[in-house]
């Protein structure tokens, strides 16, 4: 217990850092994700592929190795410098956008094809009943989704403590061998995290129940 | 001079050829009635005019658009063509206002103000007025089916085409329907009903025509196509139907 409250500052700050990935890495997928799913319902084949062989390698590959990857296999490279940080956001970005992007798809295309219909037939273009019409209820049918893909992202990061970004599990590590304390020290790290992902789901109910669609 | 023309229109899905020679003239405030069996081809015929689907070959022309030249603007053009579909198609996520002045606003850059008032005002011509801030999985199917012609009437078409408006109601729902698309008639619109109500039919249409096949069989005044039929595949139709 005293172990634990003398860790508490230590740890509060891998808990920041953990959480400061996760926004920008859930953003920045939410973003991959939506783009790469446009890509993949494009009456483009060559665009088609291009999204599907992206999603492919994600999903046929542990997030690990995608992490040792890009921080150590393209820094190996000469022109490409990054930090363990921006590599870290960057994976999960990219891993989370893959997952994403597929759940969007299905979201689309749950859509009733008369939605389109109706929208084309108003002189919308596709692009605008894109917009307008359909990914508005996409979006609000594929939250539930939307929020378990945030919380394994969540939960992802704390994988980059490989890299040595300073983060909740990389804390937790350090404090545990600093302080032969690893019973104390791990129950804390786990109950911050599951706080964070309750208040994840809160959230979601929340919001569930506000974008209802009647 | 015909606000509608359309000239041996054929349409295939595949190898299946579901319009094989279809030509017609329609003519500016003219309601015609399009009647035939299932799957004679009649959605998919209304679905070409403002080319929903695709033409395989064959020429409409629509207020002076050739729809099936590729280099014109197809979402101009479908602007001037109201829609009403038999499921309703309203957007769920919208309230039945929304509904209407989506179009409007976004289309046309009418200002919100004035596209509520107008929204307001059509939504008062269906007689749901004060349904305007409900969303539509609150209404009935006639209530919804009335939002869906507001809606389509917003954009101020010159021609409103109608895919069976009232098959998918409960038949206590049908009549409220068919009353705004009479209302609509007898100020003039440029009407195309694919209905199977042939009561409606009779009293409104000033032309009929009947499909079978892939083929206008017959088209008629409705006192003449439905009392006196020429051609024995429209005796039989009506014969089962009325
Ligand atoms: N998108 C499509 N792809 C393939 N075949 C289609 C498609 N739409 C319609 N068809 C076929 O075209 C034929 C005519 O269909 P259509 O919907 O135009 O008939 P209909 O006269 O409107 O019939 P109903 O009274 O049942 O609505 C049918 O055989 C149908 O199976
Ligand atoms: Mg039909």
């Amino acid at each position: 217990m005293e172990a634990a409250m003398n860790a508490m500052p230590y740890l509060l700050e891998g808990l920041k850092m953990t959480l400061y990935i996760f926004v920008i890495a859930i953003f920045f997928g939410f973003i991959i994700g939506l783009v790469v799913a446009m890509l993949r319902l494009a009456p483009i084949k060559p665009l088609q592929w291009i999204a599907k062989v992206y999603v492919d390698i994600i999903r046929g590959t542990p997030l690990l190795v995608q992490i040792f990857f890009i921080y150590f296999g393209l820094n190996s490279l000469s022109f490409i410098s990054l930090d363990n940080v921006t590599a870290g956001i960057l994976t999960v970005s990219v891993n989370a956008g893959a997952y994403l992007s597929e759940n969007i798809r299905a979201g689309i295309q749950s859509i009733n094809k008369g939605q389109t219909e109706a929208s084309r037939s108003l002189g919308f273009s596709g692009t605008q009943t894109m917009r307008y019409i359909i990914l508005p209820q996409a979006l609000r049918r594929m939250l539930p989704t939307f929020t378990n893909q945030a919380i394994i992202t969540l939960k992802d990061t704390s994988l980059l403590s490989v890299i040595g970004i300073a983060d909740l599990t990389q804390r937790g590590e350090v404090q545990a061998s600093a302080t032969f304390e690893s019973f104390a020290i791990w129950t804390t790290v786990g109950i911050m995290y599951f706080i964070i992902i309750y208040l994840l789901t809160i959230i979601s109910n929340y919001l569930e129940k506000r974008m209802v669609i009647r | 001079m015909s606000i509608i023309s359309v000239k041996h229109l054929k349409k295939s899905f595949g190898e299946n050829q579901v319009l094989k020679d279809i030509s017609t003239e329609i003519a500016e405030r003219e309601v015609v009635c399009v009647i035939g069996p299932s799957g004679s081809g009649k959605s998919t015929f209304l679905r070409c005019l403002n080319r929903l689907e695709e033409i395989t070959s064959g020429e409409v022309i629509l207020n002076g658009h050739n729809v099936t030249d590729h280099k014109i603007d197809i979402n101009r053009v479908r602007q001037e063509v109201g829609m009403v579909f038999q499921q309703f198609n309203l957007f769920p996520h919208k309230t039945v206002l929304q509904n209407v002045n989506l179009a409007p606003i976004k289309l046309k850059g009418v200002a919100k103000e004035e596209a509520d008032k107008r929204a307001l005002e059509l939504l008062e011509k269906v007689g749901l007025k004060e349904k305007a801030n409900n969303y539509p999985g609150e209404l009935s199917g006639g209530q919804q089916q009335r939002v869906a012609i507001a809606r389509a009437l917003a954009m101020e078409p010159k021609i409103m085409l109608f895919d069976e408006p009232t098959s998918a109601l409960d038949p206590e729902m049908v009549g409220e329907v068919l009353n705004v698309m009479k209302k609509l008639a007898q100020e003039g619109m440029t009407m195309i009903v694919v209905t199977h109500e042939m009561g409606f039919a009779r009293e409104v249409a000033d032309r009929v025509i009947f499909m079978d096949g892939g083929y206008i069989v017959e088209e008629n005044k409705p006192k003449e196509l439905f009392d006196a039929p020429q051609n024995e595949r429209t005796k039989s139709f009506l014969s089962k139907v009325l």
